[in-house]
Protein backbone atom coordinates (compact mmCIF):
# COMPACT_ATOMS: atom_id res chain seq x y z
CA UNK A 1 0.00 0.00 0.00
CA UNK A 2 1.58 3.26 -1.22
CA UNK A 3 1.55 6.26 1.78
CA UNK A 4 -0.64 8.42 -0.20
CA UNK A 5 -3.50 5.01 -0.37
CA UNK A 6 -3.50 5.46 3.76
CA UNK A 7 -6.51 6.79 5.54
CA UNK A 8 -5.88 10.34 7.30
CA UNK A 9 -6.12 8.40 10.77
CA UNK A 10 -3.04 6.67 10.09
CA UNK A 11 -1.27 9.87 9.81
CA UNK A 12 -1.68 11.15 13.32
CA UNK A 13 -0.04 12.72 15.42
CA UNK A 14 1.61 14.49 13.16
CA UNK A 15 4.77 16.42 13.92
CA UNK A 16 4.72 19.98 14.90
CA UNK A 17 6.42 20.86 11.58
CA UNK A 18 3.91 18.91 9.34
CA UNK A 19 0.87 20.37 11.42
CA UNK A 20 2.37 24.38 11.04
CA UNK A 21 3.03 23.58 7.41
CA UNK A 22 -0.68 22.40 6.71
CA UNK A 23 -2.06 25.38 8.50
CA UNK A 24 -0.35 27.56 6.38
CA UNK A 25 -1.42 26.40 3.63
CA UNK A 26 -4.89 26.28 4.55
CA UNK A 27 -5.91 29.83 3.42
CA UNK A 28 -4.38 29.09 -0.20
CA UNK A 29 -0.53 27.67 -1.92
CA UNK A 30 2.67 28.48 -1.39
CA UNK A 31 6.52 28.54 -1.79
CA UNK A 32 8.50 27.57 0.48
CA UNK A 33 9.81 30.84 2.41
CA UNK A 34 6.13 31.95 2.12
CA UNK A 35 5.34 28.75 4.19
CA UNK A 36 8.15 29.86 6.66
CA UNK A 37 7.22 33.56 7.16
CA UNK A 38 3.57 32.61 7.46
CA UNK A 39 4.55 29.94 10.59
CA UNK A 40 6.61 32.69 11.77
CA UNK A 41 3.69 35.11 12.20
CA UNK A 42 1.17 32.74 13.23
CA UNK A 43 3.08 31.82 15.97
CA UNK A 44 4.42 35.17 17.24
CA UNK A 45 7.74 34.00 16.02
CA UNK A 46 8.04 30.81 18.40
CA UNK A 47 7.97 28.25 16.01
CA UNK A 48 11.35 29.19 13.31
CA UNK A 49 11.74 26.56 11.00
CA UNK A 50 14.89 25.77 9.33
CA UNK A 51 15.20 25.40 5.43
CA UNK A 52 16.26 21.82 6.80
CA UNK A 53 13.14 20.69 8.24
CA UNK A 54 11.28 22.95 6.27
CA UNK A 55 12.15 20.57 2.79
CA UNK A 56 12.38 17.14 5.11
CA UNK A 57 8.83 17.90 6.20
CA UNK A 58 8.04 19.11 2.64
CA UNK A 59 9.56 15.84 1.31
CA UNK A 60 7.12 13.48 3.71
CA UNK A 61 4.56 15.06 2.63
CA UNK A 62 4.25 15.02 -1.04
CA UNK A 63 5.68 10.97 -0.34
CA UNK A 64 2.49 10.78 2.09
CA UNK A 65 -0.01 12.82 -0.48
CA UNK A 66 -0.44 15.64 2.08
CA UNK A 67 0.65 17.74 -0.34
CA UNK A 68 1.52 18.34 -3.95
CA UNK A 69 3.25 20.66 -6.33
CA UNK A 70 1.08 23.82 -8.19
CA UNK A 71 1.85 25.07 -11.65
CA UNK A 72 -0.28 28.40 -10.51
CA UNK A 73 1.45 31.42 -9.76
CA UNK A 74 -0.57 34.21 -8.32
CA UNK A 75 0.58 36.58 -10.45
CA UNK A 76 3.33 35.59 -12.77
CA UNK A 77 4.57 38.93 -13.59
CA UNK A 78 5.96 39.30 -9.93
CA UNK A 79 7.29 35.81 -9.33
CA UNK A 80 10.32 33.99 -9.86
CA UNK A 81 9.69 30.66 -11.92
CA UNK A 82 12.08 28.66 -9.87
CA UNK A 83 9.98 28.69 -7.43
CA UNK A 84 8.11 25.87 -6.35
CA UNK A 85 4.38 26.80 -4.61
CA UNK A 86 2.77 23.80 -2.45
CA UNK A 87 -0.61 23.24 -1.44
CA UNK A 88 -3.05 20.74 0.17
CA UNK A 89 -4.46 17.71 -1.66
CA UNK A 90 -7.84 16.46 -0.68
CA UNK A 91 -5.96 13.90 2.14
CA UNK A 92 -4.52 16.49 3.53
CA UNK A 93 -7.20 18.59 4.10
CA UNK A 94 -8.90 15.62 5.88
CA UNK A 95 -5.80 15.01 8.26
CA UNK A 96 -5.74 19.05 9.34
CA UNK A 97 -9.06 19.04 10.10
CA UNK A 98 -8.63 15.18 12.12
CA UNK A 99 -5.71 16.60 13.79
CA UNK A 100 -7.54 19.56 14.94
CA UNK A 101 -10.14 17.71 16.48
CA UNK A 102 -7.69 15.45 18.02
CA UNK A 103 -6.39 18.29 19.82
CA UNK A 104 -9.56 19.90 20.84
CA UNK A 105 -10.76 16.49 22.69
CA UNK A 106 -7.80 16.77 24.41
CA UNK A 107 -8.21 20.37 25.33
CA UNK A 108 -11.66 19.21 26.23
CA UNK A 109 -10.13 16.47 28.76
CA UNK A 110 -7.43 19.03 30.04
CA UNK A 111 -10.46 21.61 31.18
CA UNK A 112 -12.34 18.28 32.02
CA UNK A 113 -9.16 17.47 34.75
CA UNK A 114 -9.09 21.62 35.53
CA UNK A 115 -5.96 21.06 34.17
CA UNK A 116 -6.48 24.26 32.06
CA UNK A 117 -9.26 26.66 32.42
CA UNK A 118 -9.67 27.56 28.15
CA UNK A 119 -8.73 30.66 28.84
CA UNK A 120 -5.45 32.41 27.71
CA UNK B 1 9.55 39.04 -6.75
CA UNK B 2 12.64 39.32 -8.90
CA UNK B 3 15.61 40.76 -7.10
CA UNK B 4 17.09 43.62 -9.15
CA UNK B 5 19.54 44.88 -6.67
CA UNK B 6 22.69 42.87 -5.36
CA UNK B 7 22.85 41.89 -2.22
CA UNK B 8 25.21 42.64 0.36
CA UNK B 9 28.68 41.01 0.27
CA UNK B 10 28.15 39.14 3.75
CA UNK B 11 24.91 37.81 2.38
CA UNK B 12 26.42 36.40 -0.21
CA UNK B 13 29.16 34.94 1.45
CA UNK B 14 26.62 33.29 3.84
CA UNK B 15 24.87 31.98 1.18
CA UNK B 16 27.90 30.25 -0.40
CA UNK B 17 28.80 28.97 2.87
CA UNK B 18 25.39 27.36 3.27
CA UNK B 19 25.52 26.25 -0.41
CA UNK B 20 28.43 24.69 0.83
CA UNK B 21 27.34 22.75 3.97
CA UNK B 22 24.49 21.22 2.10
CA UNK B 23 27.06 18.62 0.97
CA UNK B 24 25.82 16.81 4.37
CA UNK B 25 22.92 16.06 3.09
CA UNK B 26 22.18 13.09 0.88
CA UNK B 27 23.24 13.88 -3.09
CA UNK B 28 19.09 12.85 -3.96
CA UNK B 29 18.08 15.05 -1.45
CA UNK B 30 20.18 17.94 -1.81
CA UNK B 31 19.89 17.42 -5.96
CA UNK B 32 15.65 17.97 -5.56
CA UNK B 33 15.80 20.50 -2.42
CA UNK B 34 18.66 22.14 -2.50
CA UNK B 35 18.70 25.24 -4.53
CA UNK B 36 15.40 25.96 -2.81
CA UNK B 37 17.17 25.82 0.32
CA UNK B 38 19.75 28.04 -0.46
CA UNK B 39 17.02 30.75 -1.91
CA UNK B 40 15.15 30.33 1.42
CA UNK B 41 17.92 31.28 3.50
CA UNK B 42 19.12 33.89 1.27
CA UNK B 43 15.63 35.54 2.13
CA UNK B 44 15.79 34.81 5.75
CA UNK B 45 19.48 36.34 5.46
CA UNK B 46 18.19 39.48 3.87
CA UNK B 47 15.80 39.82 6.64
CA UNK B 48 17.84 39.16 9.90
CA UNK B 49 20.98 41.25 8.48
CA UNK B 50 18.05 44.42 8.13
CA UNK B 51 16.39 43.92 11.16
CA UNK B 52 19.20 42.35 13.80
CA UNK B 53 22.50 42.99 12.04
CA UNK B 54 25.65 40.56 13.59
CA UNK B 55 24.00 39.97 16.89
CA UNK B 56 20.43 38.77 14.37
CA UNK B 57 22.91 36.55 11.54
CA UNK B 58 24.80 34.97 14.46
CA UNK B 59 21.06 33.72 16.14
CA UNK B 60 20.31 32.61 11.99
CA UNK B 61 23.26 30.93 11.61
CA UNK B 62 22.92 29.20 15.44
CA UNK B 63 19.58 27.90 14.14
CA UNK B 64 20.36 27.31 10.80
CA UNK B 65 23.76 25.10 11.92
CA UNK B 66 21.46 23.28 14.67
CA UNK B 67 18.65 22.79 12.46
CA UNK B 68 21.20 21.52 8.94
CA UNK B 69 22.67 19.40 11.63
CA UNK B 70 19.62 17.37 12.86
CA UNK B 71 17.80 17.45 9.49
CA UNK B 72 20.86 16.06 7.60
CA UNK B 73 21.11 13.40 10.15
CA UNK B 74 17.52 12.24 9.92
CA UNK B 75 17.86 12.12 5.80
CA UNK B 76 20.76 10.18 6.32
CA UNK B 77 19.03 7.65 8.56
CA UNK B 78 16.16 7.61 6.47
CA UNK B 79 18.68 5.98 3.96
CA UNK B 80 20.40 4.01 6.25
CA UNK B 81 23.08 4.14 8.16
CA UNK B 82 24.54 1.75 10.66
CA UNK B 83 25.78 4.36 12.82
CA UNK B 84 27.54 2.06 15.46
CA UNK B 85 29.01 3.51 18.98
CA UNK B 86 32.88 3.15 17.42
CA UNK B 87 31.50 4.62 14.43
CA UNK B 88 29.86 7.67 16.14
CA UNK B 89 33.05 7.80 18.45
CA UNK B 90 35.63 8.14 15.61
CA UNK B 91 33.44 10.71 13.67
CA UNK B 92 32.90 12.91 16.83
CA UNK B 93 37.18 12.34 17.13
CA UNK B 94 36.95 14.43 13.77
CA UNK B 95 34.25 16.86 14.95
CA UNK B 96 36.55 17.91 17.53
CA UNK B 97 39.27 18.44 15.47
CA UNK B 98 37.34 20.39 13.16
CA UNK B 99 35.73 22.10 15.63
CA UNK B 100 38.81 23.69 16.97
CA UNK B 101 39.89 24.63 13.97
CA UNK B 102 36.82 26.66 12.78
CA UNK B 103 36.70 27.66 16.41
CA UNK B 104 39.99 29.13 16.78
CA UNK B 105 39.83 30.18 13.02
CA UNK B 106 35.99 32.37 13.80
CA UNK B 107 37.46 34.08 17.33
CA UNK B 108 41.24 34.64 15.92
CA UNK B 109 39.60 36.15 12.32
CA UNK B 110 36.93 38.06 13.96
CA UNK B 111 39.24 40.18 16.41
CA UNK B 112 40.45 42.43 13.24
CA UNK B 113 36.42 43.36 13.25
CA UNK B 114 37.53 47.15 13.98
CA UNK B 115 33.68 47.91 15.00
CA UNK B 116 31.99 44.71 17.19
CA UNK B 117 28.69 47.05 17.30
CA UNK B 118 28.17 47.98 13.21
CA UNK B 119 25.92 46.09 11.34
CA UNK B 120 27.55 43.42 8.92
CA UNK B 121 28.75 44.04 5.49
CA UNK B 122 31.04 46.72 4.66
CA UNK B 123 35.07 46.01 5.05
CA UNK B 124 34.37 43.70 7.74
CA UNK B 125 32.30 41.29 6.46
CA UNK B 126 34.86 38.92 6.24
CA UNK B 127 35.85 39.20 9.37
CA UNK B 128 31.65 39.16 10.82
CA UNK B 129 31.00 36.29 9.07
CA UNK B 130 34.10 34.44 9.54
CA UNK B 131 33.78 35.15 13.30
CA UNK B 132 29.79 33.86 13.34
CA UNK B 133 30.23 30.43 11.40
CA UNK B 134 33.65 29.66 12.86
CA UNK B 135 31.96 30.27 16.63
CA UNK B 136 28.60 28.54 16.14
CA UNK B 137 29.79 25.75 14.57
CA UNK B 138 32.69 25.07 16.25
CA UNK B 139 30.91 25.16 19.29
CA UNK B 140 28.17 22.66 17.54
CA UNK B 141 30.86 20.26 16.72
CA UNK B 142 32.60 20.60 20.59
CA UNK B 143 28.73 19.00 21.32
CA UNK B 144 29.14 16.21 19.20
CA UNK B 145 32.64 15.50 19.87
CA UNK B 146 31.79 15.18 23.67
CA UNK B 147 29.07 13.46 23.22
CA UNK B 148 31.12 11.16 21.55
CA UNK B 149 33.57 11.24 24.39
CA UNK B 150 31.03 10.55 26.47
CA UNK B 151 29.56 7.40 24.88
CA UNK B 152 33.20 5.60 23.81
CA UNK B 153 34.60 6.69 27.62
CA UNK B 154 32.55 7.43 30.76
CA UNK B 155 32.13 3.50 31.27
CA UNK B 156 36.28 4.02 31.35
CA UNK B 157 36.84 7.30 33.56
CA UNK B 158 34.85 6.63 37.05
CA UNK B 159 31.85 8.17 38.39
CA UNK B 160 33.94 11.41 38.59
CA UNK B 161 34.61 11.05 35.01
CA UNK B 162 31.62 10.46 33.80
CA UNK B 163 29.62 13.08 35.66
CA UNK B 164 31.77 16.21 34.77
CA UNK B 165 31.55 14.79 30.49
CA UNK B 166 27.82 15.10 31.42
CA UNK B 167 28.22 18.54 32.69
CA UNK B 168 30.81 19.43 29.93
CA UNK B 169 28.07 18.11 27.45
CA UNK B 170 25.52 20.30 28.82
CA UNK B 171 27.44 23.21 29.25
CA UNK B 172 28.31 23.24 25.58
CA UNK B 173 24.59 23.07 25.25
CA UNK B 174 23.81 25.86 27.04
CA UNK B 175 26.59 28.04 25.60
CA UNK B 176 25.22 27.29 22.03
CA UNK B 177 21.52 27.84 22.88
CA UNK B 178 22.80 30.99 24.70
CA UNK B 179 24.12 32.38 20.71
CA UNK B 180 20.12 31.91 19.65
CA UNK B 181 19.34 34.69 22.48
CA UNK B 182 21.93 36.63 21.82
CA UNK B 183 19.93 38.93 19.47
CA UNK B 184 17.76 39.45 21.91
CA UNK B 185 18.74 39.54 25.01
CA UNK B 186 22.13 39.73 27.51
CA UNK B 187 21.01 36.83 28.85
CA UNK B 188 21.80 34.96 25.76
CA UNK B 189 25.36 36.43 25.89
CA UNK B 190 25.51 35.36 29.91
CA UNK B 191 24.42 32.36 29.00
CA UNK B 192 27.33 31.57 26.35
CA UNK B 193 29.80 32.77 28.53
CA UNK B 194 28.88 30.63 31.24
CA UNK B 195 28.01 27.32 29.42
CA UNK B 196 31.65 27.84 27.47
CA UNK B 197 33.34 28.17 31.10
CA UNK B 198 31.24 25.26 32.24
CA UNK B 199 32.12 22.94 29.84
CA UNK B 200 35.83 23.61 29.78
CA UNK B 201 35.68 23.54 33.93
CA UNK B 202 34.18 20.04 33.55
CA UNK B 203 37.47 19.49 30.97
CA UNK B 204 39.75 20.53 33.33
CA UNK B 205 38.62 18.14 35.91
CA UNK B 206 38.16 15.44 33.68
CA UNK B 207 41.54 16.01 32.40
CA UNK B 208 42.67 15.23 36.27
CA UNK B 209 40.71 12.26 35.98
CA UNK B 210 42.04 10.91 32.90
CA UNK B 211 45.99 11.77 33.99
CA UNK B 212 44.91 9.68 37.21
CA UNK B 213 43.09 7.11 35.73
CA UNK B 214 45.27 6.70 32.13
CA UNK B 215 42.15 6.90 30.26
CA UNK B 216 43.15 6.47 26.76
CA UNK B 217 46.58 4.50 25.58
CA UNK B 218 48.58 8.31 25.52
CA UNK B 219 48.18 11.65 25.34
CA UNK B 220 46.07 12.02 28.95
CA UNK B 221 46.72 15.65 29.41
CA UNK B 222 44.92 16.96 26.14
CA UNK B 223 41.80 17.38 28.70
CA UNK B 224 43.42 19.07 30.94
CA UNK B 225 45.12 21.38 28.20
CA UNK B 226 41.64 22.34 26.77
CA UNK B 227 39.83 22.63 29.64
CA UNK B 228 42.31 24.95 31.92
CA UNK B 229 42.91 27.88 29.68
CA UNK B 230 40.06 29.46 28.91
CA UNK B 231 38.60 29.18 32.73
CA UNK B 232 41.84 30.52 33.99
CA UNK B 233 41.72 33.97 31.54
CA UNK B 234 38.35 34.02 32.80
CA UNK B 235 39.08 34.48 36.15
CA UNK B 236 42.31 36.58 35.86
CA UNK B 237 40.56 38.58 33.55
CA UNK B 238 38.08 39.32 36.04
CA UNK B 239 40.73 39.51 38.98
CA UNK B 240 42.94 41.92 37.10
CA UNK B 241 39.91 43.84 35.90
CA UNK B 242 39.22 44.89 40.09
CA UNK B 243 42.42 46.01 40.51
CA UNK B 244 42.13 48.43 37.59
CA UNK B 245 44.65 46.68 35.27
CA UNK B 246 43.20 44.35 32.22
CA UNK B 247 44.75 41.44 29.95
CA UNK B 248 47.89 42.08 27.70
CA UNK B 249 46.56 41.12 23.77
CA UNK B 250 48.65 38.05 23.91
CA UNK B 251 46.92 36.24 26.25
CA UNK B 252 43.75 35.96 24.10
CA UNK B 253 45.62 34.37 21.19
CA UNK B 254 47.33 31.82 23.05
CA UNK B 255 44.50 30.97 25.17
CA UNK B 256 42.31 30.30 21.75
CA UNK B 257 45.40 28.36 20.31
CA UNK B 258 45.76 26.11 23.35
CA UNK B 259 42.25 25.21 24.10
CA UNK B 260 42.13 24.02 20.70
CA UNK B 261 45.16 22.06 20.44
CA UNK B 262 43.95 20.02 23.52
CA UNK B 263 40.65 19.46 21.55
CA UNK B 264 43.07 18.59 18.39
CA UNK B 265 45.24 16.42 20.62
CA UNK B 266 42.05 15.00 22.17
CA UNK B 267 39.81 14.52 18.77
CA UNK B 268 43.11 12.77 16.75
CA UNK B 269 42.98 10.03 19.61
CA UNK B 270 39.24 9.52 20.32
CA UNK B 271 39.38 8.77 16.46
CA UNK B 272 42.81 6.57 16.36
CA UNK B 273 41.49 4.83 19.07
CA UNK B 274 37.78 3.87 18.15
CA UNK B 275 39.73 3.29 14.40
CA UNK B 276 42.46 0.88 15.86
CA UNK B 277 40.55 -0.74 18.79
CA UNK B 278 36.96 -1.82 19.16
CA UNK B 279 37.60 -3.10 23.13
CA UNK B 280 38.53 0.25 24.00
CA UNK B 281 34.87 1.54 24.28
CA UNK B 282 33.80 -0.34 27.21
Amino acid sequence: MTEAAKGPESFLPLTPAVFHILLALADGEKHGYAIMQEVEDMTEGKVQMGPGTLYGSIKRMLAGGLIEESDDRPDPTLDDERRRYYRHTELGRKVLRQETERMAELMALARRKHVWSGVG
Amino acid sequence: MRESHRAPASIDLSVRIYTWLLAAYPARFRADYGPHMVQVFREVCRRESRRGGLPGMTGLWARTSLDLIRTSVEEHIERGIDMTRENFVRWSGWALMAGAVLFAAGLIIGSFDSNWEDPIGGVDAFYEISQIVGVVFGQILFVIGLLGLRAGYASRSGGLGSAVLLIAVIGGIVSLGGMLFMNSSEIGWGAWALGLVTMTLALTVYGVVTIRRKVFSRWNFAPLLTGVMIPALFGIGIAMEASGASLAEWTFPLGVSATSIGLILLGFRMQAEAASTSQALA
